[in-house]
């Protein structure tokens, strides 16, 4: 893809509102989870507008920079697959231009596939054999990435009828 | 709500480890975790140990800071042991109720959390010591290669550093505008997470309009001052290689040939 200021200026824009938003948080599962205030939604948004490579790289720096602002490292994989791949995901809802729901829903599932591999990587790897890792790691990531898909939905959809798409 | 936020871990004081140039940090944080990962015996987890520890109390981080970082894996520390105790077969240490602890389930339990410490400890140094522009910068430094492959490095950076400072100037207007929706009787805080997502529209309505004003702008003056991307840019602070981060790399080359030699042992 060509660059120019002004995609980058955008994006990073979109990054600064996503980590903004990250800090709000509007409810605290009992297991350590947190629903966040729609932090996804810029990134969303952004893909919608300007299509899935400048939404998985912006993507990428916001997950990025949420490693930096709040870590939590405890295996290479689960790092690159929490962080960097888990947001860089939320790019496809840019396939999804004529239907933003649609495209939020395949964007957190893409993140909910994520974070999913990298639970089981690493319960696998501290967990003794034979303990059920799959349905720990399911239900866990599905217990906050459900809320937020709701979330996020209602979001994107009011704000795609009251900011231009173009 | 955004009262006594603090965006970020950095802790600003005067250490050797702070003047790391974030690149030989970044480098050699990846490669302690490999050596952490390869350390297969007692011997060398607490040869890894001892680093470990070294490179905290070399960093001044207080120690508290440190403890909040284990808080979050508490539990998980707690689950990886009581779950390695009780399911390893072997010889019987203990008996609570049902649950048989063996001593094999101890040793297995105490090295994958000993294990678990020293890289959240160690990892955790790379974000309290390095203020994230630097992290950033480092970062770039290290993806640049990867350019030649179509990883857009300067970009995914610029991106970075641009949002990173927003960060604060956004949360300004956030604070202001939420203020002035509660003033019209906007209600933030109460209500299930439906109406929560609901409320949250008067805010992050003015909230996207303000960004991409604030990015037009900013792309106006990236583009009259000819930002052309990284092509042929310089910058005013160069990332320069000292005498540290070469001590720092032949330490933790030392380390890697004495745990690599103690695998063979």
């Amino acid at each position: 893809m060509s660059w120019n200021a002004k995609k980058i200026a955008e994006a990073a824009a979109m990054v600064a509102l996503s980590a903004l938003l990250h800090v709000i948080k509007i409810y605290h599962l009992p297991q350590g989870g947190s629903v966040t205030a729609g932090s996804m939604v810029p990134i969303l948004f952004l893909s919608i507008r300007r299509g899935p490579a400048l939404g998985a790289v912006a993507g990428a720096a916001f997950g990025m920079i949420q490693y930096f602002l709040d870590p939590f490292f405890v295996h290479p994989v689960q790092l690159l697959l929490d962080y960097p791949m888990a947001m860089a995901s939320l790019g496809l809802a840019g396939f999804f231009k004529k239907r933003p729901i649609g495209g939020v829903t395949v964007a957190l599932v893409a993140r909910f596939l994520c974070h999913f591999v990298s639970g089981v990587v690493f319960f696998a790897s501290y967990a003794p054999k034979g303990s059920n890792v799959l349905a720990y790691s399911a239900v866990y990531n599905a217990s906050y990435i459900l809320p937020e898909l709701v979330i996020s939905a209602i979001i994107v959809s009011v704000l795609a009828g009251k900011v231009k798409l173009d | 709500m955004f009262k006594g936020i603090v965006i970020g871990q950095y802790y600003p004081v005067d250490s050797p480890i702070h003047a790391l140039d974030p690149r030989t940090k970044v480098s050699l944080m990846v490669a302690f975790i490999i050596l952490l990962f390869l350390a297969g015996n007692a011997m060398s987890m607490v040869l890894m140990g001892i680093f470990s520890v070294l490179t905290i109390l070399l960093s001044r981080v207080p120690l508290k800071l440190m403890v909040r970082t284990f808080r979050a894996v508490l539990y998980i520390l707690i689950l990886t042991m009581a779950l390695h105790i009780f399911t390893t077969p072997g010889t019987r240490a203990f008996q609570l109720g049902p649950l048989v602890g063996t001593y094999e389930g101890i040793r297995q339990g105490m090295f994958l959390s000993i294990r678990l410490i020293i890289l959240i400890g160690t990892t955790s140094l790379l974000t309290l010591t390095t203020s994230p522009i630097a992290l950033t910068d480092g970062l770039e430094s290290l993806l640049s290669p990867l350019q030649r492959i179509g990883v857009p490095a300067h970009e995914l950076a610029m991106m970075m550093t641009i949002a990173l400072r927003f960060i604060p100037t956004l949360m300004e207007e956030a604070d202001k505008i939420m203020k002035a929706q509660m003033a019209r009787g906007a209600d933030f805080e109460s209500g299930n997470v439906f109406q929560r997502a609901k409320s949250l529209v008067p805010l992050l309505v003015p909230l996207f309009v303000s960004a991409f004003r604030r990015a037009d702008e900013l792309a106006m003056a990236m583009e009259s001052r000819c930002y052309r991307g990284s092509e042929k840019r310089t910058r005013l602070v160069q990332l320069r290689m000292g005498l540290g981060d070469y001590v720092a790399m032949a330490v933790v080359c030392a380390l890697g040939v004495a745990v690599i030699w103690l695998r063979r042992v």
